[in-house]
C-alpha cells in the first residue's frame, strides 16, 4: 500500500480566522482535478471526521503517518489542529490537502482522504474550535483525538469534546500517571453523561485481558478465579515518572477489581520498585502487587508480565511477555496438573491500526470507564498513606 | 451461548470477543486439497487470532500412511502457500503444531475409530480439550454415510458428559433427491439434527451475512422490498475457470447440481425471506426455509420456456485462448452437461407474486463475479421526456458477494450544465474502502461458529432437500432431452448463451453487465 499527500495550498495565512468558503472549495477542486484523471480510480470516502488535538508542531511527522494508516482503514476527513499556546503572537493559519492510498489489491484504485491543517498560536488558540466547527462533514460521527493531558477545566477541550461523538487520549503519554489517572476518572465521572472516552493504552491492554479471560472461559477452570487471592503485575517503568507505576498496569488492575468486584482497603505499602495494595472481596482478602523491571527501551510503560494465583486452590495463571517483546506465552496450573502453555503474537497492531480500532467504535466503553474508576480510587488510598 | 461464558466477569464490554469451547477437530480427509488449502490455514488464523482456547487441538485422518511430522510440515507448508498472510510465525507455528496430530485412518474399518478414539483421549488428557468434538468429513461425498455410520457404531458421535460432538459434511449433500433424502436418513440414525454442520462455504462470505444486516437493520429497505416496487431480480454466479482437472466430477454434477442448488439457493433465500422474529438459527433458517417453500414449480414446459442451459466452447479468457468443456480432460467428447444454467424462479406468495428471479450461473464466463442486482421498478410518471434521458436505467440495487465486496445503489442524477440532461450514477460502499479491513475467510467464519455451537450459518436438513425438490423437474427434463442439447453453445469467455437474453427480452428487460 502506498501513500500519496496533495498539498494544494501553500499555508494560506488568515490572522483574523480561517476562510471555511475558501478551504471547502480548495477541497472541492482537488477532488475535482483528482475526478478528471479518470483512469486514475479516486474514490473519496469519508466515513468520519477526526479531530486531531497537539501542542508539538514536532509532532506532525507522526501524525501523518498515522493518519496514513487510518486513511487506508476508515478514510475520512482529517482537522489537525497544532496549538502553541505559549506564543506571544495571535494567529491562525490554515491549508489543505489529500490523502490517497493506493489499495494493496488491484494496484490502480485509490482511498482518498482529506485533511484540513490549522495552526493556531497565542490567544488564537481557544477560538480555533470555532474554526474547526464549521469544517466537520456532515452525516459522518467527530471524533477527537486529543493528544495531551485531558483537563477538565480546558476551554478548547471543552469545546471540542461537546463537538465530538467520541475522544481519544493515550494514558501512556501521561506525565503524572497517578494524578493524571486519578482526575481522568474525575472527568469521566463529571463529563459522564456527555463524553465517550477512548483511551490507546486500553486498547494496547486488549491482547493481555483477552489471554488473561480466555483462561476462564473453561468451565473447569472458572472456579478458581473466585479464590484469587494474589496478583502480580510488573511493568517497564515510565521514563517520565520511573517512581510512579505504569498507568497500563494501574488499568490492568482496575479492570480485574472491578470486573471481579474487589474493593480497595486502606492497606498499602511500598518497597523499592514494588508497590503492594491490599483489596477486599467479601471475606477474601486479595495482595495486588505492582513491580517495576529494570528500565528498558522501547517498551516504556508497558506490562511486562502478569501472575494471578490462589492459595486455597493452588490455582496459578501467568502470561508474560518474551525476551524480545514479540510474543506473549501463557501458562497455567491447577494444584499439580499444568495446564497447556500457548504462544501467540505479542502485538499484531501498529499504532495507526490500533488508532483506526479505537475510530471504529462509537459505543460506551464501560468496561473502561470503571477501570479507571477503579484505578482512581487505589490513587486516593495510595496519597492518603 | 454457554453459561461458562456468560460467566466469566471478565469477559464483560465490547472489546473481548468470546473464545470458543477447548476442543479437538478432525479432519477426515486431512491429506486432501481442502484440508491444506482452507482447513488448516483458518484452523491456524483462529488460532492467532485468539478465538479458540490454548485448549485445542487438531487431528488429521486419511488413508496415506504418514507420520505426525510428516503432517505438521505439510501443513506448515500449505499455510505459507494458502494463507492470506503467505507466512508462518515460527514461535506460534510451535504452540500450534503441538496441537497438531495425525492419524492413518481408514473410513471402512472400524478397528481405525477405537484407535482415533484412543487418540482423543490421549489428547484429552494432554492439553484439556474436555471431549469436545468437531469431525470435518472432508472426504469423497460417497464415503459420508459410512463415516457417520463408523462414528456412531464406535461411540465416537455420542457426546460425554458435559461435552459435545458436532460433524460438519462438506457439500455436495447428495445428487439429487432420492440420495440426499437417503443420506440425511442414514446420518440421522446416528447424530441428532443438532450435531449436523452442512456447510455452504458462501454463507461464510461476510457480504452474504451482511444481507441480514443490510435488510433488516435498516429501516428505509425493507418497505421496498416487495413486488410493489421490485420488477425483478438477477443473481450471477459466474466462474471464469472450467472444470479445473475435475472434469470427470463433473460429468455426473453439471452446474445445477454443483452450484446453484446449493450456494446460489442459499443466497437466494436470503434475498427472499421475510423478517426473521429472532436471530437465532432456527428462526433464521426457519423463514429461508419458508421462502423455498413457496417457489413455484418446474414444469417440463416452465423448463424449456423459463430454463436455458449451456456449455462452453472454446474461447479465451483475459486474453488467453481456452479450450471448449468436450475437450477438458475426463470430459465425453460428446457430453451434454450443462456448464451453465439459466433459471427463471418465481415465489408464489404475498411479498414476490409475479416478480421474476433470474439466476444464472455457470462456468467460462466472461469475469468472476457473483452479485445479487434488484432491479426497482420505472417511477410511476416520466416526467422527464427521452431528449432528457442521456441514460436512465431503473433504480438498481446490487450486492457484490465476490469480489470486491459491497453494495451499490444506481440512481439518476442531473448532469450538470444549463439544460437538464439525465444520467445514472452509482452510490458506491465497498467493504475495502469503507472499514478497511481483511475481510475472514470464509471457512474461519464457519469453522468457529460450528466450535460455538452456532448452524446459523450451516444449511438445515430441510433446506438441503427442497433445493433438491426444485431443481430434480428441470435435471429431469434435461436429462430426457439430453440429445437435442445444442452444445456447445456459448463460446467460452462470453456470458452465456444467447437464449438467456431471449428470455429477458421478451419481457422488455436486459442483463446488467457486473
Amino acid at each position: 500500500m502506498s501513500t500519496e499527500i496533495q498539498q494544494n495550498s501553500a499555508a494560506k495565512s488568515v490572522p483574523q480566522g480561517v476562510d471555511v468558503g475558501r478551504l471547502e472549495k480548495e477541497l472541492a477542486a482537488s477532488w475535482q482535478n483528482a475526478g478528471g484523471a479518470e483512469e486514475s480510480g479516486v474514490t473519496r470516502v469519508c466515513v468520519l471526521n477526526l479531530i486531531v488535538y497537539t501542542t508539538h508542531r514536532e509532532d506532525r511527522a507522526e501524525i501523518d503517518a498515522l493518519l496514513d494508516v487510518v486513511t487506508a482503514h476508515v478514510p475520512g476527513r482529517a482537522l489537525v489542529l497544532v496549538a502553541d499556546r505559549d506564543s506571544t503572537e495571535a494567529k491562525l493559519e490554515a491549508y489543505v490537502s489529500t490523502r490517497c492510498q493506493t489499495e494493496s489489491k488491484g494496484g490502480a484504485k485509490q482511498i482518498c482522504g482529506e485533511q484540513v491543517t490549522i495552526e493556531a498560536s497565542g490567544a488564537q488558540v481557544e477560538t480555533a474550535a470555532s474554526a474547526i466547527e464549521p469544517l466537520v462533514m456532515p452525516d459522518v460521527p467527530v471524533f477527537l483525538w486529543w493528544k495531551d493531558i485531558p483537563h477538565e477545566d480546558d476551554k478548547l477541550f471543552n469545546r471540542l469534546v461537546d463537538l465530538s461523538d467520541r475522544v481519544v487520549i493515550d494514558s501512556l503519554v501521561f506525565d503524572h500517571p497517578h494524578e493524571d489517572l486519578k482526575r481522568l476518572a474525575q472527568l469521566i465521572s463529571e463529563r459522564r453523561q456527555y463524553m465517550l472516552l477512548s483511551d490507546l493504552n486500553w486498547g494496547r491492554l486488549t491482547s493481555w485481558r483477552n489471554l488473561l479471560a480466555s483462561f476462564w472461559d473453561v468451565a473447569d477452570y472458572r472456579p478458581a478465579l473466585d479464590h484469587i487471592d494474589n496478583v502480580l503485575i510488573e511493568f517497564d517503568p515510565p521514563d517520565v515518572a520511573p517512581d510512579e507505576i505504569a498507568p497500563q498496569a494501574l488499568l490492568l488492575a482496575g479492570w480485574l477489581a472491578s470486573c471481579l468486584k474487589w474493593e480497595p482497603t486502606d492497606e498499602f505499602a511500598r518497597e523499592g520498585k514494588s508497590a503492594r495494595w491490599m483489596m477486599r472481596a467479601g471475606e477474601r482478602k486479595i495482595n495486588v502487587e505492582f513491580r517495576a523491571t529494570e528500565d528498558r527501551q522501547g517498551s516504556d510503560g508497558l506490562i511486562a508480565t502478569l501472575s494471578l494465583k490462589s492459595g486455597a486452590s493452588g490455582a496459578e495463571f501467568n502470561v508474560g511477555v518474551n525476551e524480545t517483546w514479540t510474543k506473549l506465552e501463557t501458562s497455567a496450573k491447577i494444584g499439580d496438573a499444568h495446564m497447556v502453555k500457548r504462544v501467540v503474537s505479542y502485538e499484531a497492531k501498529s499504532e495507526g491500526e490500533r488508532l483506526s480500532r479505537e475510530l471504529s467504535m462509537l459505543s460506551r466503553d464501560a468496561v473502561y470507564e470503571r477501570a479507571v474508576a477503579s484505578v482512581g480510587g487505589l490513587v486516593e488510598v495510595l496519597q492518603k498513606s | 451461548m454457554s453459561a461458562t461464558v456468560l460467566e466469566n466477569p471478565l469477559r464483560a464490554g465490547v472489546r473481548l470477543e468470546r473464545t470458543a469451547d477447548p476442543c479437538v477437530v478432525v479432519i477426515f480427509g486431512a491429506t486432501g486439497d481442502l484440508t491444506k488449502r482452507k482447513l488448516v490455514p483458518a484452523l491456524y488464523r483462529l488460532v492467532q487470532e485468539r478465538l479458540v482456547p490454548a485448549e485445542f487441538a487438531i487431528v488429521g485422518a486419511a488413508r496415506t500412511e504418514i507420520s505426525s511430522e510428516e503432517f505438521r510440515a505439510n501443513m506448515k507448508e500449505a499455510i505459507v502457500q494458502f494463507s492470506e498472510a503467505k507466512s508462518v510465525d515460527d514461535e506460534v507455528w510451535e504452540s500450534f503444531a503441538q496441537g497438531l496430530h495425525y492419524l492413518k485412518v481408514d473410513i471402512g474399518t472400524s478397528e481405525d475409530y477405537g484407535k482415533l478414539s484412543e487418540k482423543l483421549e490421549q489428547i484429552d488428557q494432554e492439553r484439556g480439550t474436555q471431549g469436545n468434538r468437531v469431525f470435518y468429513l472432508s472426504t469423497a461425498p460417497a464415503l459420508y454415510a459410512e463415516a457417520v455410520k463408523q462414528l456412531g457404531q464406535s461411540g465416537l458421535a455420542k457426546p460425554k458428559d458435559k461435552g459435545w460432538v458436532r460433524v460438519i459434511i462438506e457439500k455436495p449433500f447428495g445428487t439429487d433427491l432420492a440420495s440426499a433424502q437417503a443420506l440425511n436418513k442414514d446420518i440421522h440414525q446416528h447424530l441428532d439434527e443438532s450435531q449436523i454442520y452442512r456447510i455452504d462455504h458462501y454463507l461464510g462470505k461476510e457480504t452474504v451475512q451482511n444481507l441480514l444486516v443490510f435488510r433488516f437493520a435498516n429501516g428505509i429497505y425493507e418497505p421496498l422490498w416487495n413486488r410493489q416496487y421490485i420488477d425483478h431480480v438477477q443473481i450471477t454466479n459466474a466462474e471464469t475457470v472450467g472444470v479445473e482437472g475435475r472434469g470427470g466430477y463433473y460429468e455426473k454434477a453439471g452446474v445445477v447440481r454443483d452450484m446453484l442448488q446449493n450456494h446460489v439457493f442459499q443466497v437466494l433465500s436470503l434475498v427472499a425471506m421475510e423478517p426473521p422474529a429472532s436471530l437465532n438459527s432456527e428462526s433464521v433458517r426457519d423463514e429461508k426455509i419458508k421462502a423455498m417453500t413457496a417457489v413455484r414449480p418446474f414444469t417440463p414446459e416452465r423448463v424449456r420456456t423459463d430454463c436455458v442451459r449451456g456449455q462452453y466452447g472454446s474461447g479465451s479468457i483475459n486474453g488467453k485462448g481456452v479450450p471448449g468443456y468436450r475437450e477438458e480432460e475426463g470430459v465425453a467428447p460428446d457430453s451434454a452437461t450443462e456448464t451453465f444454467a439459466l433459471l427463471t424462479m418465481y415465489f408464489d406468495n404475498w411479498r414476490w407474486s409475479g416478480v421474476p428471479f433470474y439466476i444464472r450461473s455457470g462456468k467460462r464466463l466472461a469475469k468472476r463475479v457473483t452479485e445479487i442486482a434488484i432491479q426497482f421498478k420505472d417511477a410511476p410518471h416520466k416526467l422527464f421526456g427521452s431528449e432528457m434521458m442521456e441514460q436512465m436505467t431503473p433504480n438498481q440495487l446490487i450486492i457484490r458477494v465476490q469480489p470486491d465486496e459491497g453494495i451499490t445503489l444506481r440512481v439518476a442524477a442531473k448532469v450538470p450544465g444549463q439544460v437538464t440532461r439525465i444520467r445514472d450514477v452509482n452510490m458506491d460502499f465497498r467493504y475495502g474502502a469503507s472499514f478497511g479491513v481483511q475481510l475472514a475467510e470464509a471457512y474461519e467464519r464457519l469453522l468457529l461458529d460450528c466450535i460455538l455451537g452456532d448452524p446459523t450459518l450451516y444449511a438445515r436438513t430441510d433446506m438441503t432437500e427442497r433445493g433438491w425438490e426444485i431443481v430434480m423437474p428441470i435435471l429431469e427434463e434435461w436429462a430426457a432431452t439430453k440429445k437435442d442439447a445444442p452444445f456447445p453453445n456459448y463460446e467460452a469467455g462470453t456470458w452465456g448463451p444467447q437464449a438467456i437474453h431471449d428470455i429477458l427480452g421478451k419481457e422488455g428487460r436486459r442483463w446488467r453487465r457486473p
